[in-house]
């Protein structure tokens, strides 16, 4: 067994290492040459002027402020979600778990956009309104704040999230509550005692893929910051980028070092407050139930807050984007706006071969990526939890090593790789660029499941004879089955909407739709570029209720007695 | 254990030899011979944005394909020269910014083509291999149904009025290398002396203008009503259309960046390549460039179709060096109170 775990670590470290190591090297290199390419004489002038300039110190400490202000917010939200979603007897289900990843599929440029629009001081759609309703003499909002950015991003990032956390969730042993309740424990104290710290891998884990997301956003710093005159590291990246026709990418590759010492530590500090993984068991031989908590009098109450909660924060910036992607240029809704709604932009789109070839090179790489990522997750997942050995932790660490670059930078790290190989300007450079990158999104909630289930029914199932491969599939994979497909969503949208990456490695014949979107907007095409983000948000709907069909089908103790969710 | 272990380093030797030394050593394409059929496709790597017109004219009249990657200027060098390093630029013809053209040739990866649908062009848009089409103007535009042509600013100064304070949007006079090259062009063509066109930007600052990232965003907010001026490109009030949009006409000339196109030294499809920038300097090229995109083009009474622009003086600005700008820059961020 330990030898076979061993084989598993190294041949997986192997692989990971191929994925991640190559462009962070180049990047690393790029970062001491003196030369604006990879490749130059030995230099610390990069790391010197951007650790020497003042304006860094004012940009960390917002960073600082969004970074935990949005992740949060996203962990919190998603947990309240999750509980709801997951252990009550809430209505409409199924409805709210599609509407708590809906955040993924919308082009993050599109969201902050839409937000802009509802709330924007000088004439907000939603501000507008309040500002009638109430007789105020000023906008009560204003999305170009520190508040209204860590807003937008917490939304952003509530799926991964809530991704991580709900799996948990759903395997979650609710006789550990009830044993709290037998010995007088009461509600709060039982939650804050029991159901909380057991699900503290699955809320560290939510909370720290949180802070390295928000750390590498670009979109809401540049859309809802700039304008505000917020400044975080990831526009100061941008500044440093473009503060010069010549753009140094080495100096934002130095910037980008401390983001991912930063984020190795954060890997580490999970690993310590997790490293007693059988507290947290709670899938063992003993069997398990994920128990629905009848919500009695709070049922209708919670219900229409979440409805609330979804409609603000979801469905109303969809709904911008339905109606911008009707109209001919950004317009305030009124009488004027309403009749000049035509359905031009759509036929545009659907009409524009290079969008056709971007969606069928999203779908190819969202379905196909996801799922060879989502099978190496598993494996990468299995190690991290089961083997708890320094060579797993390495391989832990490496699998963060792409994520950790904000975007603007490691997609300049794979083309400075990738043109050295066979793969560039292929559209798998996208497809193993991707994989490398958002690995973190398979193997998170894959962990935090995985940490739930006991060894022993594995030995159990070892010990009776079975081989490694068929306890995996017969006994490990069908236990995991909430993670799995968590997982498989967070990387499926993820790669649908990808950009940083795309942006750099994307040519003709693989355009992708995030770069098409990105044209749009390059062109002030608002209409066009809602219609397309749209349709992007109805395949990535499709792709997720798909994937959560075919999911409930697996599930255990769900295959003989199916119920609609 | 060890054989392992030695599989790991072999793995990490591997990534790290194949990125250094790596495959991406291909050859050289063979330079183009005056007997070779046109066929095959061009690739054009441009700055420029909404041309797709102008390949599919291309396609149409010549048959050859021709392909676009969109590189913004932050990402053209990096790109090209990483390309050009590792023997695999597909880059058949390059467009943007002259300073940027010009640091590509100085690299030595474009080539010295004398274009024969340039005989025309002045002199001063010809420079060895490099040709200048196009103005990338900058100009005030300001939401018509906010703003009534009376109240639009006459002269830049005016912009300054505290009357526009919270109206203005542009980018970002810190960051944004366009922005920064045309407020230092109108120190240079524009104000009579350095500290009048100091009052200026000093003005300019205290109205608090909204920034965004660069030009791209700049309508948007114009256009909704959320601001009612803006810094930005005349250029979309054709895109933007049927949008509220209008230029400032100004009493003093309209400035931009000169807009550059040359071939690659080289080019994977030389031939295409030549065809195509004998197309693109063609009066039918840039009559589309200026209808179908709104761009300011070289080519005398070409004109994009907005009302009173040929009668407004574009002069192209001087190029700043990378110092300069970088310079300029800082110098706006305490202007500006950047933080």
């Amino acid at each position: 067994m330990e030898r076979r775990h061993s084989r598993l670590t190294y041949t997986l470290i192997t692989i990971v290492s191929l994925l991640t190591v190559a462009p962070v090297v180049m990047l690393v290199i790029g970062s001491f040459s003196k030369n604006l390419r990879a490749f130059g004489d030995f230099t610390l002038s990069k790391y010197i002027a951007v650790y020497t300039d003042p304006m860094l110190v004012e940009t960390a400490g917002n960073t600082l402020v969004f970074v935990l202000g949005s992740a949060a917010f996203a962990t919190v939200l998603a947990l309240f979600l999750a509980y709801l979603n997951n252990r009550t007897n809430i209505p409409f289900k199924f409805l709210f778990k599609v509407l708590s990843v809906v955040p993924m599929m919308i082009p993050h440029v599109l969201f902050a956009v839409s937000w802009a629009l509802l709330l924007n001081p000088s004439n907000g759609i939603l501000n507008m309104w309040l500002q009638q309703l109430f007789g105020l003499a000023k906008a009560p909002f204003n999305i170009y704040s520190m508040p209204g950015m860590i807003m937008v991003e917490g939304l952003l990032d509530l799926p991964i999230a809530y991704l991580i956390i709900s799996p948990a969730m759903a395997s979650f042993d609710v006789s550990l509550e009830e044993s709290s309740r037998v010995f007088k424990g009461g509600p709060m104290r039982t939650l804050f005692k029991i159901t909380l710290p057991v699900l503290r891998p699955a809320i560290l884990a939510a909370f720290i893929l949180c802070i390295v997301r928000v750390l590498a956003s670009f979109a809401v710093p540049s859309v809802l910051g700039m304008p505000g005159r917020i400044y975080v590291l990831s526009t100061y990246i941008y500044r440093t980028v473009t503060m010069s026709l010549i753009a140094d990418y080495g100096k934002a590759a130095a910037i980008g070092m401390s983001i991912l010492v930063l984020s190795i530590t954060l890997i580490y500090i999970y690993r310590y407050y997790t490293r007693f993984s059988d507290k947290y068991v709670t899938i063992s031989s003993r069997g398990f139930k994920p128990a629905v908590v009848e919500l009695r009098k709070g049922k209708i109450p919670l219900f229409i807050m979440l409805i609330i909660i979804s409609f603000i924060l979801i469905v109303l910036p969809v709904l911008v984007l339905l109606y911008t992607s009707f109209i001919p240029y950004i317009m305030v809704p009124n009488g004027q706006a309403f009749a000049a709604m035509s359905l031009a932009n759509w036929r545009t789109v659907i009409s524009d071969p290079i969008s056709i070839k971007s969606l069928g090179n999203s779908l190819f790489l969202g379905i196909v990526g996801a799922t060879v990522g989502s099978f190496l997750s598993i494996l990468v997942a299995y190690v991290i939890v089961k083997v708890k050995t320094k060579a797993s932790g390495f391989l832990e660490s490496i699998s963060f090593l792409s994520f950790s670059f904000p975007g603007i930078v490691i997609g300049i790290g794979f083309m400075w790789f990738f043109v050295r190989t066979p793969l560039y300007a292929t559209i798998w450079a996208l497809f193993f660029g991707y994989i490398a990158t958002y690995l973190p999104y398979g193997i998170r909630p894959m962990t935090s499941a995985f940490v739930q289930i006991h060894g022993s029914l594995e030995e159990s199932s070892l010990v009776c004879g079975a081989s490694f491969a068929t306890t995996m599939r017969r006994v490990v994979i069908p236990l995991l089955v909430p993670g799995i497909v968590s997982g498989w969503v967070l990387m499926a949208t993820m790669f649908f909407r990808e950009l940083s990456l795309s942006v750099v490695l994307s040519r003709p014949g693989t355009e992708v739709l995030a770069v098409q979107i990105l044209r749009f907007s390059e062109d002030g095409q608002w209409g066009k570029l809602s219609a397309l983000g749209l349709i992007m948000i109805f395949f990535s709907t499709l792709m997720v209720v798909g994937v959560n069909l075919i999911g409930n089908r697996f599930k255990p103790g769900e295959a003989k007695d199916r119920k609609p969710a | 254990m060890k054989l392992r272990k030695i599989m790991i380093a072999m793995a990490l030797l591997l990534t790290v030899s194949l990125a250094l030394f790596g495959a991406g050593t291909g050859e050289k394409p063979a330079a183009a011979k005056a007997d070779e059929p046109l066929t095959g496709k061009v690739s054009l790597y441009a700055s420029i944005t909404s041309i797709e017109p102008i390949m599919a004219d291309f396609k149409a009249k010549v048959g050859v394909d021709a392909e676009y990657t969109r590189l913004s200027t932050a990402r053209f060098i990096s790109t090209v020269l990483t390309e050009y390093q590792a023997n695999k630029l597909m880059a058949d013809v390059v467009q943007g910014p002259l300073p940027i053209l010009e640091i590509l040739k100085e690299q030595g990866v474009l080539a010295n083509y004398q274009a024969k649908a340039a005989e025309g062009y002045p002199d001063w848009a010809k420079r060895d291999g490099i040709y200048l089409f196009g103005i990338e103007y900058v100009g005030l535009i300001y939401n018509t149904d906010l703003v009534s042509k009376e109240e639009a600013p006459k002269r830049y100064e005016d912009l300054a009025d505290p009357k526009w304070k919270g109206h203005i949007v542009m980018a970002n006079p810190a960051s944004h290398a366009t922005t920064i090259s045309w407020l230092v062009g109108l120190k240079e063509n524009v104000f009579a002396t350095e500290a009048e066109w100091m009052a200026f930007v000093r003005g300019l600052a205290a109205n608090e203008p909204m920034f965004v990232a660069s030009f791209g965003p700049t309508p948007a907010p114009i256009a909704s009503g959320e601001k009612k001026i803006g810094i930005s490109m005349p250029k979309y009030i054709v895109t933007n259309a049927p949008a509220p949009l209008d230029y400032a006409k100004l009493s003093q000339p309209m400035l931009g960046s000169p807009r550059a196109i040359a071939i690659t030294s080289d080019a994977p499809n030389p031939r295409a390549a030549e065809a195509f920038l004998e197309y693109w300097l063609s009066d039918g090229a840039m009559g589309i460039l200026a209808n179908d995109v709104g761009e300011y083009v070289l080519t005398p009474g070409v004109y994009p179709p907005i009302p009173g622009i040929s009668e407004t003086e574009v002069i192209p600005i001087r190029e700043l060096s990378d110092e300069e700008i970088q310079k300029w820059g800082a110098e706006f961020e305490k202007i500006f109170a950047l933080k």
